[in-house]
C-alpha cells in the first residue's frame, strides 16, 4: 500500500483485517471441542493431575472417580499410596512434578522454547555485530571492593545455578532458571572490571555441543522406544537423585544453552562496537 | 497473615507499575519494573508456583533489568555523538 493512498482506506483495511481475525478467533472458540469431548485419559492418567491424594484414594473406592465408559490408563495396575523414598516408578519418578510434565510429557514444546530463544540471541547478536573498539573517553575503574566481591560472589552463583538444573526433577527449578542464574554471575564478572571478555571460543562451543545434546537424546529416545524424546532410562526410585531417567540429562543440556547463550547476549550489549554495515 | 503480606505486595506492584509508566526518567520507570518482577515473583511464590518465581526472580527482576540499563546507556551515547 502506497503512502498517498487516503487515510479512510488504511482504516478500513485495518478494520477489514481486524475483523477477519475476530471472525477467525471467534469460530475456532465456537468450534471447539467442549471439556467433556476430550478424554483426559489418553494423555495423562488422573492420578497424576490430582494434587491430593487422599481425595483421589476415596474417590476411587467410591467409584465416582472416573466417568461414565471411561478407564483409567493403567487400570490394570493395582493402585498403592505413594511415599517418599519408598516408592518405585511412579509415572515417571520425578518428585517434582512441573520437571515431569516439562520435559517428559511436553519434551517437544521445551525443544521449541530452547529454540526461539537460541533465534532471539541470534538476533541480539546480528544486530549488534561489528568490529570491537576501545572507548575514547576513559571508562572510570570499578573499585577494588567490587572486583573482588563479584569474582568470590561469582563462585557462589555459578554453584548454586549448577544445583538448581542438576536438581530440577527434585526440588522446583530447571534448566531455565538455572542458566539465567549462570548468566546473571557472569554479569556481575562484567561489572567488576573494565574490559572483561569471556572466551568466544568456549562459549559458542558449549552452546553447540549442548544443543546437539538434547536433539541426540531426543532421537535416542526414537529409536528405543519409538517416540521421540521418550524417556528411555530405568526410572529409579522417588527422591533420589539417579531418579526420574533422562529428565537431568535433558534439564543440564538446556542450562549449559541458556546460560551460554545470555552470556553472550549480555557480552554483545555490552560491549563497544563499531557498526559495520555496507 | 500471609494474606495481609500479599495485599501489600500487591498494593507495591500496582504503585511501581504507575511509576513505570508516568515517570519523565526513563531510568527511574527501568528500575520500577524491576522491582514490579520482584514483587510478581513474590506473590508467585506465595501462590505456590516456585519453578515461576524462581525464573521471573532471575530473568524479569536481574538480567532484563540490566539490559535495559546498558541499552539505555547505548542510546544515550549515541545523542550525544549526534549533538557534536
Amino acid at each position: 500500500m502506497k503512502n498517498d493512498t487516503p487515510k479512510v482506506f488504511k482504516s478500513i483495511f485495518a478494520l477489514f483485517v481486524v475483523a477477519i481475525f475476530m471472525i477467525g478467533l471467534f469460530y475456532a472458540f465456537v468450534s471447539m471441542p467442549k471439556g467433556w469431548g476430550v478424554n483426559v485419559n489418553n494423555r495423562v492418567s488422573r492420578l497424576y493431575i490430582l494434587k491430593n491424594v487422599r481425595t483421589a484414594t476415596r474417590l476411587l473406592d467410591s467409584g465416582k472417580f472416573f466417568a461414565k465408559g471411561m478407564k483409567p490408563l493403567r487400570a490394570e495396575v493395582p493402585y498403592k499410596p505413594i511415599k517418599f523414598k519408598k516408592t518405585a516408578n511412579l509415572e515417571d519418578g520425578a518428585a517434582n512434578v512441573v520437571t515431569s510434565i516439562v520435559v517428559d510429557y511436553r519434551g517437544f514444546d521445551t525443544l521449541g522454547e530452547v529454540t526461539v530463544l537460541f533465534l532471539a540471541a541470534s538476533g541480539v547478536m546480528m544486530l549488534l555485530f561489528g568490529k570491537r573498539v576501545k572507548p575514547k573517553r576513559k571508562k572510570t575503574e570499578p573499585s577494588l571492593i567490587m572486583y573482588v566481591g563479584t569474582r568470590i560472589a561469582f563462585a557462589v552463583i555459578f554453584l548454586f545455578g549448577i544445583y538448581i538444573f542438576v536438581h530440577g526433577h527434585l526440588t522446583p527449578g530447571g534448566g531455565f532458571p538455572g542458566g539465567a542464574v549462570i548468566a546473571s554471575g557472569i554479569l556481575g564478572l562484567f561489572l567488576g572490571r573494565n574490559g572483561y571478555t569471556p572466551n568466544h571460543a568456549g562459549l559458542k562451543v558449549f552452546e553447540s555441543l549442548s544443543g546437539i545434546a538434547f536433539v541426540i537424546i531426543g532421537l535416542i529416545g526414537l529409536f528405543s522406544v519409538k517416540s521421540f524424546l521418550a524417556n528411555f532410562l530405568p526410572t529409579g526410585i522417588i527422591g533420589n537423585l539417579y531418579s526420574a531417567g533422562f529428565i537431568s540429562l535433558i534439564y543440564i543440556a538446556i542450562g549449559m544453552k541458556v546460560g551460554s547463550e545470555l552470556a553472550a547476549v549480555v557480552d554483545s550489549m555490552i560491549g563497544d562496537t563499531k557498526e559495520e554495515w555496507s | 497473615m500471609i494474606i495481609y503480606v500479599a495485599t501489600i505486595v500487591v498494593i507495591v506492584i500496582i504503585i511501581t507499575s504507575l511509576i513505570a509508566v508516568f515517570s519523565k526518567k526513563l531510568l527511574s520507570s527501568i528500575i520500577s519494573m524491576g522491582l514490579v518482577s520482584l514483587g510478581v515473583s513474590g506473590l508467585f511464590f506465595f501462590l505456590q508456583a516456585p519453578d515461576v518465581a524462581i525464573t521471573e526472580a532471575a530473568i524479569g527482576a536481574g538480567l532484563s533489568t540490566a539490559i535495559f540499563v546498558i541499552a539505555l546507556k547505548k542510546v544515550k551515547k549515541g545523542e550525544t555523538k549526534d549533538e557534536e
